[in-house]
């Protein structure tokens, strides 16, 4: 069956999208605002400025791809649509980092959960990091209409056996569990989220936000990396990107912007990296301190078919250990599950030879259970620091004695769920353990494990944090509207204005915090 | 400018998913450094692979082939910095000071038994340094996603997607 690719045919209805790769001459561009990205932040701004009638261009790093591309093979996809082909570590490779690079950002690669913020982080952020009129009631109407956006609801269909068997893990032991609620309209339950929907079903920014602003007079320009801007005063009064190849190497061609106001979209990462290039204000050094939610994964080993490549990547969530301990306490975890398919698992397993081809043999047999732990709400867990290079950035995370107590009690409790869900064996993925026969053996052997960095496979697909919100300077960069400390006109806008971690899959506390924010901006710019 | 290397840096490798074989041509005309890191793959991926790759002959040859060349795409794919690292470490392999350094021995890893390449990788994996240990993980992420990335790989797992599109690109 042929899939009609909106993309395609709104760009041959006339939309105004420029892939500076094909550019031959140094450009200017100016609008009222101009958006750095276009992942779940700079897509839901784009929509709301450019509805109010504002000139808006979207500045992207990534290419446009769209659903025509999306071939569901991770050979294609991690290149094509993910930050440094999927291969993006920490420093000091710790921790493996999953992030999109493409028009709509990681909502063209994420795996469609949609979470609300969870009150507890909502309130510590109003208890500790002075942000305000944030709580869970004043976001309402925001996550409300967000959801109606993008069609979120919760999943239906019966969950696959990846999910199911965390749901059946938790109905055992009495453990908090929760249908997982999506962003996905007619979605055909295939399973290959990750890597672009190849059907349109899930609600991204690359189908819903882009296409309305686009619609609105919007101009797009991708494959454009912003490397600068420039600002004087209290003011921003411009920006330059780099023109990137088709394989996004940099060409010696700039682009320039200046526009009224500037929106800073580019993601945890990028967002505090052009802040740092452009040597703009951080008195309080508050640039570039980055939460990851880093994750630990177990595989569990069952008789059936569990095949967990096919069907919704997430629809079951568990909270039971996320907040036992109180927001400040002990750092919690949140358990998922992460779809299987052979470049991740391969890659994301362990050991090599014949117990690795053993391993991959038992492929549709295999769980694999995730646990993210929350980062950022107390010292044993002060997250990162993004730092500059001669070229680009890196990225420094050190795993601290608290949070390798954390990894532990989360391989104990993936171990206990996935062992009464009925799992035959199980192996946490810490290199050199071979899978465990029993709830008890796992039990004794986790609780001796010398886990530490390299050896235990820590991976994060939820970068947040680096340019934080709130009232208090000393705090924050950006007050708790996104806008800046400093400059009038320059505005934050995507996960990076986090003043901790989530303790959830971030996209939808980034489209209802955005959402609010970006209608109180366009209001302000179309008042003048 | 201060390069990053494998030594100071401690290589990516990594190239975890990477594999892009997007652009993927076989191809047998590639550069002199090319053919020698070929070379020095065709050792590492019978040992990382074993079990794995085909019992017979020519076709363990054509995936080991095929597995070279998504190697050579998926470095193309990394970061400067990383495949900057990654040669170093490549470099080191090829020379005798750099194999001692790394291994123990000047004995080039052409020359080895396959035990001696498994008893050099396991020395790396559960080594203190953690620079040696970020040696073993990158090419085990780096093979491992290579081979992984080929359909024509996927036989054994029983994996294959879905048929239902009649038309997309790439």
């Amino acid at each position: 069956m042929a899939i009609i690719d909106p993309i395609i045919t709104g760009l041959s209805s006339g939309w105004h999208h420029i892939d500076a790769s094909t550019l031959e001459k140094d450009r200017h561009f100016e609008a009222d605002v101009v958006i750095v990205g276009t992942g779940a932040g700079g897509g839901t701004a784009a929509e709301i400025l450019s509805q109010a009638g504002l000139k808006v261009i979207m500045i992207e790093g990534g290419a446009l791809k769209s659903s025509t591309h999306f071939d569901m093979e991770e050979r294609h996809a991690y290149p094509n649509l993910y930050q440094q082909a999927a291969a993006l570590k920490t420093a000091d490779k710790g921790i493996g980092i999953f992030q999109g690079r493409t028009v709509g950002g990681s909502t063209t690669v994420n795996w469609t959960t949609s979470i609300r913020t969870p009150e507890p982080t909502l309130d510590f952020w109003q208890q500790s990091k002075s942000v305000k009129g944030l709580s869970a009631t004043e976001l309402q109407p925001w996550f409300e209409k967000m959801e109606q956006r993008l069609n979120i609801e919760q999943w239906q269909y019966e969950a696959n056996r990846n999910n199911g068997a965390l749901r059946d893990g938790c109905e055992k032991l009495g453990w908090e569990y929760t249908v997982i609620k999506r962003n996905v309209k007619g979605c055909w339950n295939t399973g290959y989220c990750g890597m672009g929907c190849p059907v349109n079903a899930k609600q991204s920014m690359l189908v819903t936000t882009i296409p309305s602003a686009l619609e609105h007079g919007a101009t797009l320009i991708s494959r454009a990396k912003v490397v600068k801007l420039e600002h004087k005063g209290d003011k921003v009064v411009g920006l330059t990107a780099q023109a990137m190849t088709e394989g996004f190497k940099p060409t010696a061609l700039t682009i320039t912007f200046s526009a009224k106001h500037y929106i800073l979209s580019a993601g945890a990462i990028h967002t505090p990296t052009i802040l740092m290039r452009s040597n703009t204000p951080d008195p309080h050094k508050q640039l570039g301190k980055t939460f990851l939610h880093p994750s630990l994964l177990s595989g569990g080993m069952f008789a059936e078919q569990i095949n967990g490549h096919s069907g919704a990547p997430q629809s079951i969530y568990s909270d039971e250990f996320v907040w036992q301990d109180g927001a400040a306490g002990e750092l919690g975890y949140k358990l998922e599950v992460a779809p299987v398919h052979p470049v991740l698992i391969a890659s994301k397993t362990i050991g090599y030879g014949v117990s690795h081809a053993q391993l991959m043999a038992n492929f549709n047999q295999m769980q694999v259970t995730i646990a993210l732990i929350r980062d950022g709400f107390n010292e044993q867990s002060p997250g990162g620091q993004v730092r500059l290079t001669d070229n680009s950035f890196a990225l420094d995370y050190p795993l601290t004695d608290g949070f390798w107590s954390a990894a532990r009690r989360a391989f104990l409790s993936m171990a206990e769920l996935q062992f009464a869900a009925g799992a035959k064996k199980v192996l946490p993925m810490h290199d050199g353990l071979s899978f465990f026969e029993s709830w008890n053996d796992a039990k004794q052997s986790i609780n001796q494990l010398d886990l530490g960095l390299i050896k235990t496979i820590v991976a994060s697909a939820h970068v947040m944090g680096g340019c934080p919100m709130g009232e208090d300077k000393t705090q924050a960069m950006v007050d708790s509207y996104g806008n800046s400390h400093y400059f009038e006109n320059l505005s934050v806008m995507d996960g990076s204005v986090f003043p901790t971690s989530l303790g959830a899959n971030p996209q939808l506390t980034i489209y209802g915090i955005v959402a609010r924010n970006a209608t109180a901006l366009a209001q302000k710019l179309t008042a003048k | 400018m201060k390069r990053r290397t494998f030594l100071t840096g401690a290589f990516a490798g990594t190239a975890a998913l990477a594999l892009g074989v997007n652009l993927y041509v076989p191809t047998s005309s590639t550069a002199a450094d090319d053919i020698h890191h070929r070379v020095l793959f065709s050792v590492f991926i019978p040992i990382f692979l074993d079990g794995s790759l085909p019992e017979v002959a020519n076709h363990r040859e054509m995936a080991i082939n095929r597995t070279l060349d998504a190697i050579s795409q998926s470095i193309t794919h990394l970061p400067q910095a990383q495949q900057d690292e990654l040669m170093e470490l490549l470099d080191l392999l090829e020379g005798r000071f750099g194999l001692l350094l790394l291994s123990g021995s000047m004995t080039p890893l052409l020359g080895r038994e396959p035990q001696q390449l498994i008893d050099m990788l396991e020395f790396w994996r559960y080594n203190f340094l953690d620079m040696l240990k970020t040696a073993y993980s990158g090419l085990r992420e780096l093979i491992m996603a290579s081979y992984y990335a080929c359909p024509e790989h996927w036989g054994n797992l029983r994996y294959a997607k879905p048929t239902f599109l009649v038309s997309n690109a790439n």
